[in-house]
C-alpha cells in the first residue's frame, strides 16, 4: 500500500483517530507522518520522564514528610528515590500522578509475596498499626487496616 | 589462577542452549526487591547495611546453594571482571557501603546485596531462554521471601528505591546480534519500532553504553500494570519478530553480495587467527563477523561456544584474570591476540 499523502513511498505507519461520529484512517510513509506531526521525535524513557516530572516542585514539599524515615517530599524530588517502604504511604496523594505518567498505570497486577511467609509477623505488625490508628482516631485508616487483616483471615473488631 | 576467575567459567556468556543462539546472545531477568524492615538505599546507614548484608547472606546461603563473594575482599580488577561478565551492574561498582554478591553453583543466578535496592536477583543464560531463566529467578525469590519480608504495597506492588521499578521490579532483556540489519541499514527502523512499543534499546553494557559489534540490548521499561508473564512474553514475541527480519536481511545480503560477505567473514577469521596485537573493540567487531559466518553456515570449523567464550574472556579485566597478572593496555592487546590464536586453533582441531 502506498502512502495516502505522497502516493509514492510505501505506507509503513497506520494512523487511526476515533472522534465521536468521525473515524479517520490514514496510511502514511514515515516522512509524511512526520510532516503531519504524528510521529513523536523521541519518546522519553520512564527514567527521563521521572527526571522531568520531579522538576515540578512546590514550597509545601518540605512539609510532607515520611513519618518513618523522615524523608521529605522535597528531598524525594531532589534525589528521585524513596527512603523506605513507608514513603509511599505518606507521599501517596502527591505522587499518584507521577507514577501514573511514568508507568501508564497505577495498579500492580503481578505477583505478590507469599502470604504464608511469616504470617504471624505480618498480623502482629498490622495490629500494631491498627492500634496506632485508633489512638489517633483515624477511623478511615483503621477500617483499611481491618480490611487488610481480613485478608489474613483475622477479624479484628476491637 | 583459575581460582581468580571462578565466575568466568560457569557463567560463560551464552554458554547454555536456548533458542536462536547465533542471533540471541543471551537472555536476562532481573528482580528488584527490598526488605520492609530496613530503610532504602539513600536512608540506609552503614551499620544497617552491614546488618542487612549479614541477614540476607545467612538466608540466601541457607536457601540456595552456591558461593558468596564479599565485594570489599575483591581487587578492583576482579570487580571489573564481574561487570564484564554481566554479573553485577555498573552502579554496584560505585556503591560505597558494605555489599555482597551471591552466585549459584551453575553461575546463572546472581544476587547483588545492597545495590540501589536491597536485593537484585538476576538470571542470565544463553540464547532466547527467558521462560526457563525467569522460572529459576522466581523460585529463588520465593525461597528468600519465605524468610525475609519484602516491601510491598497493594497498589504499587513491590516497592523499590526508584519509582521506575515499582510493581513487578522486573527487567527482562535480551542481547541481540544483528549484523544483517546493520548492513542493510534497517536496524534503526526496527529498533525504533521496539521503542514505540515501550521497550528500551541499549548497547552491550546497558544504560548509556555504546553499541559495539552489532550487539543490541532490548528490555522492558515499564514495570507496573502488567503481569510478569506479560512483560516477558512481550519481549519474547518482539525477539521472534526481530530474529525473523534479521534472517531476511541476511538472506538479502547473501543473494546480493555472497562473495563480498564470505570474503569479509573469512578475512575476519584470518585476522583473529593471525593477529599479534588486538584491541577489545577490534576483537568484538571481528567476532561479530565470525558469529555472522557461523549463523549463515559459511564457517563450519568454529563453534558458537568458542565465539561466546572469546567474547567474554577477551575483555580488558577478564583477559588479565585469565593470565593471572596485571597487564598494561599494550601488553593486554598482545596477550589477547595470543589467547585468541590459541582458542581458534584449538577449535580447529576438534
Amino acid at each position: 500500500m502506498l502512502c495516502d499523502d505522497c502516493k509514492k513511498k510505501p505506507a509503513t505507519i497506520f494512523f487511526k483517530e476515533v472522534l465521536p461520529g468521525k473515524i479517520t484512517e490514514l496510511h502514511l510513509c514515515e516522512a509524511c507522518a512526520q510532516k503531519r506531526g504524528l510521529m513523536m521525535d523521541k519518546k522519553l524513557s520512564p527514567f527521563e520522564l521521572l527526571q522531568k516530572l520531579l522538576q515540578k516542585r512546590s514550597a509545601k514539599d518540605e512539609q510532607v514528610i515520611c513519618q518513618v524515615c523522615y524523608l521529605s517530599l522535597a528531598e524525594f524530588k531532589r534525589q528521585g528515590r524513596f527512603g523506605c517502604s513507608h514513603c509511599i504511604e505518606h507521599f501517596r496523594p502527591h505522587i499518584e500522578n507521577l507514577i501514573k505518567q511514568i508507568h501508564h498505570s497505577s495498579k500492580h497486577v503481578g505477583r505478590r509475596p507469599k502470604q504464608g511467609a511469616r504470617k504471624s509477623f505480618k498480623v502482629f505488625k498490622l495490629r500494631e498499626e491498627l492500634r496506632r490508628a485508633l489512638e489517633k482516631e483515624a477511623y478511615e485508616e483503621a477500617a483499611q487496616i481491618r480490611d487488610r487483616l481480613k485478608d489474613f483471615g483475622v477479624d479484628d473488631a476491637e | 589462577m583459575l581460582n581468580n576467575i571462578r565466575w568466568l567459567v560457569p557463567a560463560k556468556h551464552g554458554g547454555e542452549s536456548g533458542e536462536d543462539r547465533e542471533i540471541v546472545v543471551s537472555s536476562r531477568i532481573r528482580l528488584a526487591r527490598n526488605l520492609s524492615d530496613f530503610p532504602f538505599d539513600i536512608k540506609l546507614k552503614v551499620k544497617d547495611s552491614e546488618r542487612l548484608l549479614q541477614l540476607s547472606r545467612s538466608v540466601i546461603e541457607r536457601d540456595c546453594s552456591g558461593q558468596y563473594v564479599d565485594m570489599k575482599e575483591l581487587t578492583p580488577l576482579e570487580r571489573e571482571s564481574l561487570l564484564e561478565c554481566h554479573l553485577i551492574s555498573p552502579a554496584f561498582l560505585k556503591m560505597n557501603k558494605p555489599a555482597g554478591l551471591y552466585l549459584n553453583e551453575h553461575g546463572n543466578i546472581s544476587i547483588m546485596i545492597n545495590e540501589e535496592d536491597h536485593l537484585r536477583i538476576q538470571g542470565l543464560t544463553g540464547g532466547l531462554n527467558l521462560t526457563d531463566i525467569s522460572a529459576q529467578v522466581f523460585e529463588c525469590e520465593e525461597e528468600i521471601g519465605e524468610d525475609l519480608e519484602y516491601a510491598f504495597d497493594e497498589a504499587y506492588g513491590f516497592l523499590t528505591s526508584c519509582p521506575t521499578n515499582l510493581g513487578t521490579g522486573l527487567r527482562a532483556s535480551v542481547l541481540l546480534h544483528l549484523p544483517g540489519l546493520v548492513f542493510t541499514n534497517e536496524v534503526e527502523k526496527v529498533l525504533r519500532g521496539a521503542l514505540q512499543i515501550g521497550m528500551a534499546v541499549r548497547g552491550l553494557y546497558g544504560e548509556g553504553s555504546e553499541i559495539k559489534g552489532s550487539l543490541f540490548q532490548i528490555s522492558n521499561q515499564h514495570t507496573l500494570g502488567l503481569k510478569e508473564e506479560e512483560l516477558i512474553q512481550t519481549i519474547i514475541k518482539l525477539t521472534h519478530m526481530i530474529v525473523d527480519v534479521e534472517m531476511k536481511a541476511r538472506d538479502a545480503i547473501f543473494t546480493k553480495a555472497k562473495h563480498e560477505f564470505e570474503d569479509k567473514i573469512f578475512r575476519s577469521l584470518a585476522v583473529l587467527r593471525s593477529a599479534r596485537i588486538i584491541s577489545t573493540d577490534e576483537t568484538l567487531n571481528l567476532l561479530s563477523a565470525l558469529r555472522f559466518g557461523i549463523g549463515t553456515g559459511t564457517i563450519k570449523d568454529v563453534s558458537l561456544d568458542v565465539v561466546n567464550e572469546i567474547m567474554l574472556v577477551a575483555r580488558p579485566a577478564n583477559i588479565q584474570l585469565y593470565f593471572g597478572q596485571i597487564l598494561e593496555e599494550h601488553e593486554r592487546d598482545i596477550r589477547r591476540a595470543e589467547y585468541i590464536r590459541e582458542k581458534l586453533t584449538a577449535s580447529n582441531n576438534i
